[in-house]
């Protein structure tokens, strides 16, 4: 199901999701690529055919350093993944954007429920158990600056804090699916945060117990 | 090996990652598509605790009915006993949920070929060394959040003692008693061999145990990581100190997971 959704929505024009355009080339080809390299001659790109490459570019940035966050606005240039299925397109992309086409799907077919912050910092034990503390404000801060579009992550946020969108540091944008968090006006596929991920329940602790720990 | 072909099932294998260390998911990541390779599984997913997709949202993308997961952790313990099950809302072994199956695995760590993947580690590492005049160390994370996480290192250094191989086999740990910064009152042989029961070389490998054995005087930083297995042997405390990488990249991992899944059906 996934993978038919994916090939009619390929059939039907380019993919555009975070910083990556997917686009069929042939009856069984697609081409991924940065969406700023979509218009690069070929000879300037590295090619690869191995959907493997996709782990590899997305692990560091231009300046080889490590992303952890594979929402984070810094996907490295220079490189074209070409295969010749789509579900080698669907493995590819699940490197790049981990779960967007399918969390996309499953939000349109309306099964997608967004967790509230505090219900996220509740569950925690062990050693983040002290995010349980964060305060709205704090929250509201760290989404302000850890999930920002502009250098933080490209996700669009689905979940609440208290019943609430964190609004106070965000731009109404970055609530809204329809909208591209690059800017650029596109028709794209919104890389869905339905809830706070791992790395902002980190920094919340970080926000708890000092920088230092 | 040839496992069983499950047309109609879906693997999650889980893997802690990291958001330091750029290889702590590589295992996962390789494995997992080793067994995509072989078409046993209708998909096959990867989801980790700390790196994407996440445990959390996962199950989007899996589109069968019937799901193993299968944690990619070398003992119970705090993971596999309280995270997993918590972030995937699982209530057992198997979980029934909105017509679908979840099928809770073991962790690959109590396969018993560990054994002989920790033995060939050291071994390899050690190349030519008597071994009737070797001290093994296994040395773990362990934790104070359960008491499990120690346990399977433990079974490990009763079984390699029971071969006979070496004349002292012990286990340290980074979180619980015998430290590893005291292997060298634990160890009386002049060399020793330290493999670490890990299944990704990362933080702890690097930089924390080479640190706690002395054999790196502070944290070298990721970017130095591999020097420290390329420097063996250490001549620290008048002994010869081997140190091993971890054992989750070989080959035979691939083999253990789906022989971890095969199990899980035949003790259901």
């Amino acid at each position: 199901m996934i993978e038919q959704a994916l090939q009619d929505y390929l059939n039907g024009g380019p993919l555009y999701v975070g910083e990556i355009i997917v686009r069929r080339v042939n009856p069984r080809g697609y081409v991924i690529r940065h969406w700023k390299d979509d218009q690069q001659p070929d000879a300037t790109l590295a090619r690869y055919a191995d959907t493997t490459a996709a782990l590899e570019i997305v692990r560091y940035d231009a300046k080889k350093k490590y992303r952890p966050l594979k929402g984070a606005p810094n996907l490295r240039r220079g490189w074209e993944l070409r295969v010749s299925s789509v579900a080698e397109t669907r493995q590819a992309l699940d490197y790049f954007y981990p779960g967007a086409f399918a969390t996309w799907l499953a939000y349109n077919r309306d099964e997608v429920l967004p967790v509230d912050l505090r219900e996220t910092l509740q569950r925690q034990t062990g050693m983040y158990r002290v995010t349980q503390k964060l305060t709205l404000p704090q929250a509201e801060e760290l989404a302000g600056r850890f999930c920002q579009s502009g250098s933080g992550c490209l996700r669009t946020i689905l979940w609440k804090i208290d019943g609430h969108s964190p609004r106070r540091y965000l731009p109404e944008s970055k609530f809204d699916s329809t909208v591209d968090q690059l800017g650029r006006n596109y028709g794209v596929i919104p890389f869905l945060c339905v809830e706070a991920c791992n790395l902002f329940v980190a920094e919340a602790r970080k926000i708890i117990k000092g920088p230092a720990e | 090996m040839s496992a069983q072909r499950k047309p109609g099932s879906a693997l999650v294998l889980v893997g802690h990652g990291s958001t330091v260390n750029p290889d702590s998911s590589l295992p996962t990541f390789t494995h997992a598509k080793e067994i995509r390779r072989r078409r046993i599984f209708s998909e096959v997913h990867c989801a980790f605790w700390k790196e994407e997709p996440s445990l959390r949202e996962v199950l989007r993308m899996v589109e069968s009915d019937d799901v193993y997961i299968v944690p990619n952790f070398i003992s119970e313990g705090y993971f596999t006993a309280r995270v997993i099950p918590r972030e995937l809302e699982l209530t057992g072994a198997v979980t029934r949920r909105n017509g679908r199956v979840i099928k809770y695995c073991q962790p690959v760590g109590n396969d018993p070929r560990m054994t002989d993947l920790l033995l060939y580690r050291a071994k390899e590492v050690a190349e030519g060394v008597p071994a009737d005049k070797t001290s093994l160390m296994i040395v773990a994370h362990g934790t104070g959040l359960n008491e499990n996480s120690a346990v399977a290192a433990k079974r490990q250094v009763s079984a390699i003692r029971g071969r006979k191989i070496y004349p002292e086999v012990v286990a340290a740990f980074m979180e619980e008693e015998p430290p590893i910064s005291a292997w060298d009152t634990l160890t009386t042989q002049p060399f020793v061999v330290v493999v670490p029961f890990f299944i990704s070389d990362g933080l702890h490998s690097y930089e924390d145990i080479p640190v706690l054995l002395g054999i790196e005087s502070q944290a070298q930083g990721a970017a130095s990581h591999q020097e420290v297995f390329r420097r063996n042997p250490y001549q620290l405390k008048g002994r010869k100190l081997y140190y091993a990488g971890a054992i989750g990249m070989e080959a035979m991992m691939a083999d253990i997971i789906l022989e971890t899944v095969e199990r899980f059906d035949f003790t259901r």
